[in-house]
């Protein structure tokens, strides 16, 4: 009993934790793109810790609520948003250190998850009340259609390979993942499908965080600010912390189904260090490979391209990356059976 | 293509020009003090070319008070007034003494087109090169040329 | 689901640049109709010109129709008094004029192209064509003292000369420009989300072009060649015979749509950039003023009697000034001034039906709109207590009523 009650106290503090790591990283990271990009863009951007003053602001402002707009709905979608967004961030390992709620959940479980932050954007939208709104409410809607398919393909193909050779394990769960890195079981076929993969999902991580070119949401010229374009104040503030920890979420996804390497389990053996100390590293590692998968899907993608209209990004979607996620599919099979 | 492109600005001085300072700073007023102080630089402007139009400067001396200026400014920023110093002035009935027409310019009005400098006969009008000319007060002293 | 829906665009919108009212019936995404509110940006510009000011301070109210506009405006309003009061104008001071106008050109066009860049969400084109964009404003900075506002028009002349710095300064000018202009073409013409973009979109046929009198790259971009500076020409552009451009100059095909207009525009600043260094080349010696003093100017004008009507190609069109002057009378009679955007914000309602919502802004962009050029009015009355919009047949109505009464005062 007074294990359980420890338990669940750890439990109630690693929340916290995670939490508040989620925010901060997440608000850093949004600030190093903006320099980045604007570098990118020939110009001198803001300064790093520009959106932690950008938050402290929107939490200073009025929350006006329009006549028009359903009220319960309105105030619950940015608390839904961010509560969902931080509870996926609890069943993915960051470097080391194992996920606070190990054990409970797996990957189709983040899968499930992912979709809760878009409805909630989906349900503020329509409940503002202003046609802007509604149209960009569609559109969250038809994009979350759209990306749904290759992600899940992506995540059945690396799931199936590893439980091909490893059927004792759970076959998706994020430790086995990190035990059995993806690069190290594939053969030569193997190898290619899982590059494409890596591909389709960086290109999906960028239309999970709508950025251009699949920002169609919230194009800022067209329907000016779609989804958000009656927010101010507390609830605009929410949304912003959720899209900032939802990058780290699904950058924290993708390194931990590509990337899951540990400088612990190479240089643990040749250089002695205190436990603790290697997992300060091995934390400080993963940042780093945060911040470059970020980069590679964010940053990047965004100063290069223009953005899509609604059938172009439906048809990249359902075309274009579907395809290419079914012919890793197909390679990754071939791989297993040789 | 611009994808080929990013990479090379990214390792390029940006091109903005930092005035007056790279970000901006959190309390303006606490920032001039510094600079007065010395203990912050201002980085200056892009450079104006000469013949520039910036704030008008007036000679009030070689004046005559012939008042077109007045009609020909297009924003009505120039006001006749009578001069505080007498002076002697010579017309047909002998020497008298009377308080000369001058001008004075409103430069909050002052849309720089420098229409007044060109019909001067006696050229006494100039624009110079200030242009940093923000104030509260749209009627402060530094707004009105000549001085009080 | 048939059910439609309205959606309004402006007056205040982060897609346009002035306010202008447009519903769009949409159903899902597709439009199937529009309706075009024009202009709620009145400033009573004609009226203060022919009630209040002497022409010399007119010229400085005409360059503020519009923040970009301002040489053709000038221009035009300068040659119109110019054929009213008939004064000739040294060839200097064309040549001078006409290198002014094409320096106009290539800004406006590097502006257009950003915001293009920008309503279709390709921030970085913006920021680095504004960055080109710079050295062209500090060439007009170096020659007339300002970067907008010019304010070197003067009737029967220029105000300031172009000397051997400054010509000197406007030939590097002008290498620069010709060497960036290869990179330009490049970002916008062979980038493949741009071509995604406006390929086939907001597609402006011919026949509708003609009928609804489109003028500026608008029409050009359709296949007609009009230009003013062709047809009637001014300024110095007679001795340069200037050729209308159109698409099928860059790749022989003509299709009307968004992408065929920013290969005119594209091609129009290689085009400036030609002509000026022509007008450089054989500038001719001479006077720049036909009136060098000024308060003679002002009896002559005042004493002048005529009407007199002046064509300039804006960048974004073909801009028409009409005056009339009466003797012992300082402010104009009457002064009417007919800018280009109004002819083309009617072709938006062909070119939008069928297209979707985010086609909307990248198309009204496309037509280069200034809606400060534009001005009609809503009378409110206020007795009764109606208002009502001016419709084509009532202002048709006035003005036939207004010709009349002109003809009979006029005689």
């Amino acid at each position: 009993m007074a294990d359980e009650i420890i338990h669940f106290v750890e439990i109630i503090i690693g929340v916290f934790l995670v939490a508040v790591f989620g925010m901060i990283f997440g608000l850093l990271t949004k600030g190093i793109d903006r320099k980045l990009a604007a570098h990118m863009q020939w110009r001198v951007g803001p300064p790093v810790i520009q959106p932690f003053l950008d938050v402290k602001k929107l939490f200073c402002k009025e929350n006006v609520v329009p006549r028009n707009a359903v009220a319960w709905l309105y105030n619950v979608a940015p608390i839904v948003c961010l509560t969902s967004v931080i509870a996926i961030l609890l069943y993915i390992p960051m470097g080391s250190i194992p996920p606070i709620l190990k054990g409970y959940g797996d990957v189709i479980l983040i899968l499930y998850l992912l979709t809760i932050p878009s409805l909630a954007m989906v349900a503020g939208g329509f409940a503002s009340g202003s046609p802007f709104a509604t149209v960009g409410a569609q559109r969250e809607m038809v994009l979350m259609m759209s990306y749904e398919f290759p992600l899940a393909t992506t995540i059945i193909a690396l799931g199936w390979k590893i439980s091909t050779l490893y059927p004792g394990e759970a076959a998706f769960s994020l430790t086995t993942f990190t035990k059995y890195p993806v690069w190290n079981i594939m053969g030569p076929f193997g190898i290619i499908g899982a590059i494409i993969l890596l591909v389709v999902m960086i290109l999906v991580t960028t239309g999970e965080i709508t950025k251009v070119p699949f920002d169609i949401a919230e194009a800022e010229t067209e329907i000016a600010e779609g989804v958000f374009v009656e927010y101010s104040g507390r609830n605009l503030g929410l949304f912003y912390l959720a899209d900032a920890v939802k990058t780290v979420v699904m950058a924290s996804l993708i390194v931990a189904l590509f990337f899951p390497y540990n400088l612990s389990t190479y240089l643990g053996s040749s250089i002695h260090l205190p436990s603790i100390a290697w997992n300060a590293i091995d934390f400080l590692f993963y940042l780093l490979k945060l911040e470059i998968v970020i980069f590679f899907s964010m940053t990047f993608i965004r100063v290069s391209v223009a953005r899509f209209k609604v059938d172009q990004v439906v048809k990249v979607y359902w075309g274009y990356l579907t395809l290419a996620a079914l012919i890793a599919l197909v390679l990754i099979a071939l791989d297993i059976l040789l | 293509m611009m994808i080929n492109e990013v990479w090379k600005l990214l390792f390029k001085k940006p091109k903005t020009n930092k005035f007056p300072a790279k970000y901006a700073p959190k309390n303006v007023h606490q920032f001039l003090r510094r600079v007065q102080g010395g203990k912050a630089k201002i980085v200056p402007p892009v450079p104006t070319p000469p013949d520039f139009r910036g704030k008008i400067r007036y000679d009030i001396d070689s004046c005559v008070g012939c008042g077109l200026c007045a009609q020909v400014c297009p924003s009505k920023a120039i006001e006749i007034v009578r001069d505080k110093k007498w002076i002697i002035m010579h017309c047909k009935e002998g020497a008298k003494l009377a308080a000369p027409l001058k001008i004075k310019i409103y430069v909050s009005r002052c849309v720089f087109c420098a229409q007044c400098v060109d019909i001067c006969p006696r050229k006494c009008l100039k624009m110079s090169d200030e242009f940093l000319l923000a104030n509260e007060n749209k009627l402060d002293k530094s707004l009105i040329v000549p001085g009080p | 689901m048939s059910e439609t829906y309205t959606i309004p665009v402006g007056p205040l919108h982060p897609a346009l640049h002035e306010p202008i009212t447009l519903k769009l019936e949409v159903s899902g995404e597709k439009i199937i109709g529009v309706d075009v509110f024009c202009s709620q940006v009145h400033r009573g510009i004609e009226w203060i010109g022919m009630n209040r000011n002497n022409p010399i301070q007119s010229i400085y109210l005409s360059e503020r129709v519009c923040g970009i506009c301002n040489i053709c405006h000038p221009l035009c309003m300068v040659q119109a008094v110019e054929k009213a009061a008939e004064i000739e104008v040294p060839e200097r001071a064309e040549y001078i004029r006409t290198i002014a106008a094409e320096l106009e050109r290539i800004h406006s066009h590097l502006l257009w192209a950003g915001v293009a860049a920008h309503e279709i969400g390709f921030d970085t084109v913006f920021h680095y064509t504004w960055a080109l964009r710079e050295n062209v404003m500090d060439l007009i900075e170096y020659l007339t003292g300002n970067r907008v506002t010019k304010a070197i028009m003067m009737f029967g002349g220029v105000r300031r000369d172009i000397k051997e710095n400054g010509a000197k300064k406007l030939r590097e000018g002008m290498k620069f420009y010709l060497e960036k202009f290869r990179k330009i073409e490049e970002i916008f013409l062979q980038d493949p989300t741009i071509k995604m973009r406006t390929r086939d979109v907001g597609i402006l046929t011919r026949e509708d072009a003609l009928k609804l009198c489109a003028v500026g790259p608008t029409t050009r971009a359709s296949g007609v060649p009009k230009d003013v500076r062709q047809d009637f020409p001014y300024a110095a552009y007679g001795d340069y015979e200037v050729k209308a451009i159109t698409p099928d100059i860059y790749n022989g095909e003509v299709h009307g749509d968004v992408y065929d207009r920013i290969v005119v525009r594209l091609l129009e600043v290689k085009q400036s950039i030609e002509i000026i260094n022509w007008a450089l080349d054989n500038m001719p010696s001479g006077p720049l003023l036909a009136e060098k003093n000024l308060v003679r100017l002002k009896m002559k004008l005042k004493k002048a009697e005529g009407e007199g009507i002046g064509r300039v190609e804006a960048p974004r069109g073909e801009d028409i000034h009409y005056v009339r002057l009466k003797a012992g009378e300082e402010p104009f009679f009457s002064w009417k001034i007919r800018a280009p955007t109004y002819n083309n914000v009617l072709p938006w309602i062909p070119m939008l039906l069928g297209g979707q919502i985010a086609d909307v802004p990248i198309v009204a962009a496309s037509t280069d709109p200034c809606m400060s050029c534009l001005n009609r009015v809503t009378v409110v009355d206020v007795e009764k207590k109606k208002e009502f919009q001016i419709t084509k047949e009532y202002m048709h109505k006035l003005s036939v009523k207004k010709t009349r009464r002109l003809m009979r005062n006029g005689r």
